[in-house]
């Protein structure tokens, strides 16, 4: 499971390089749309970005159920399994 | 501790757009006296940022046949479509939408809001999957959230990555309804709708097309750009509003599949509200047969947008859309930019849209104009010749 999360959080890495240079040092427990002051379009496009990088589709609710981006990288660990299996 | 404090943002937001003039967002009309000129804080001002693409909302059909059926059936039906709702008329207006498209199968909500809200929570389910343009309408999303499915979306206007996503689903895409619109609202842009049906044909998926802002203005018979691509034979589902080219309030889904009509027994948003009134029934019905029989009246539209969009990329503005279409978004630096724009071109005497973010998408900045066949030459000249002394005015206050 820790080369998943690994794996997961290397592409949130490379995703924000591509969407948003700007915010690589973003703190990860840090709520996305508050602190960082993302709007939700910032947000989807760095997750399709990381659906690109490891290959999966993640559900509109589980990105409206993560509040961070370690909430996030939680909640795609499993579709990552799933995909694989 | 207050239960309002979570809309903080948004009070900030409202704030940010100043308080001189009238408001660019929830604009009072004093009153709107034809399809092209309304009032403002008791200023007439030439109307650029409305829906009424074919200019429908004074015709004399129109609002002859809503007025009798109000004096004739009473000012609202006061019931559900599941109760005391359903009139001969709404019938005989999913009968005629149904003709139009020569489809067996046609319902009216209450809204076009409703309209997908109402199929997108009923026709797909519990292992089913809804996949969506990421850039969709609000009421998409809230459709889909209603949804028992599972929702993905794909990036905006992408065929191969909607191929990725139906793939990666496998058997399941069967099983997937995908969603795309004829004309994305904010930008003003289309779809590459046959790629997106040979992708979904590739899978055996289904596909639903919203066309709320390209009715009327597509098609020989105004169906929307299914029809304009020659493509009807090759969707399920299509969605559209009475709002804009219909110039009344409400929306209908419309099918090839007969099926459709077991939504009436399991739509919520179908069942648990009010069905239209019997004036918007008619009038909805009078602009129905205006748009079927209105290519004269969509060949003054397409002449209204070649002129605007040239206009408007003659002064060198960036557009939204790489095609030229009903609605004219140009894209501009930064809020600031926007509102600045949209307060000149109101002292100027032009209502247009300011859009900005988060109902924009990619966060940007938009003035939006949208056109109508009933406005004139004139009435575009005046728009663009306005739009030239803005961007002077604007070019100057960047450069001092």
């Amino acid at each position: 499971m820790d080369a998943k999360r690994a794996q997961v959080d290397n592409a949130i890495t490379q995703a924000l390089e591509a969407t948003l240079p700007d915010q690589l040092d973003l703190d990860r427990n840090s709520p996305l749309s508050a602190a960082s002051g993302l709007d939700s379009v910032q947000i989807m496009n760095l997750v399709m970005e990381i659906e690109d990088h490891l290959d999966i589709s993640v559900p509109v609710d589980v990105l409206a159920e993560a509040q961070t981006l370690n909430e996030l990288a939680e909640r795609i660990v499993p579709l990552l399994t799933k995909e694989e299996t | 501790m207050s239960l309002f404090e979570k809309f903080e943002l948004l009070s900030q937001s409202r704030k940010a757009l100043g308080n001189h003039g009238p408001p660019p967002v929830a604009t009072p009309f004093d009153s709107v006296n034809s399809p092209t000129r309304g009032v403002v804080g008791g200023r007439e001002v030439l109307l650029a940022g409305t829906n009424n693409y074919l200019g429908l909302t004074f015709h004399p059909e129109v609002v002859t046949e809503a007025k009798a059926a109000l004096d004739t059936l009473g000012s609202g039906t006061t019931g559900s479509r599941m109760a005391n709702g359903s009139y001969v008329p709404h019938q005989q207006l999913e009968q005629e939408l149904a003709a139009a498209f020569e489809w067996p199968s046609a319902m009216v909500f209450s809204t076009g809001y409703q309209a997908n809200v109402g199929v997108m929570s009923s026709i797909v389910g519990t292992g089913e999957t809804l996949l969506i343009d990421a850039d969709s309408h609000a009421s998409i999303y809230d459709g889909c959230r209603m949804s028992k499915a599972q929702t993905l979306t794909f990036r905006h206007n992408d065929p191969e990555n909607l191929d990725r996503k139906l793939a990666r689903l496998g058997e399941e895409a069967k099983k997937t309804l995908v969603v795309v619109e004829g004309l994305y609202s904010m930008l003003g842009d289309q779809p590459p709708l046959q790629e997106f049906v040979d992708v979904k044909n590739k899978h055996g998926a289904w596909l639903l097309v919203d066309e709320a802002h390209s009715f009327g203005v597509f098609g020989e018979k105004g169906l929307g750009l299914t029809e304009s691509c020659g493509l009807l034979d090759e969707v399920d589902f299509i969605v559209g509003t009475f709002s804009k080219s219909l110039a009344g309030i409400g929306g209908f889904c419309v099918s090839p599949h007969p099926e459709l009509d077991l939504l009436r027994l399991a739509s919520r948003p179908y069942i648990f509200t009010a069905s239209p009134s019997p004036a918007v029934i008619a009038g909805t019905r009078a602009a129905l047969r205006l748009v079927v029989d209105g290519q004269a009246l969509r060949a003054q539209l397409h002449r209204n947008i070649d002129r605007l969009y040239s206009g408007i990329r003659a002064l060198g503005y960036e557009l939204g859309s790489p095609t030229p279409g009903p609605v004219a978004a140009i894209i501009l630096p930064d809020r600031e930019s926007a509102l600045g724009h949209w307060q000149a071109l109101f002292n100027e005497g032009i209502y247009a849209n300011l859009m900005i973010p988060p109902a924009t998408p990619n966060g940007l900045c938009l003035l939006r104009l949208s056109l109508s066949a009933a406005h004139t030459d004139q009435d575009i000249d005046l728009i663009v010749e306005a739009l030239g002394r803005v961007q002077g005015t604007h070019q100057q206050a960047i450069q001092a």
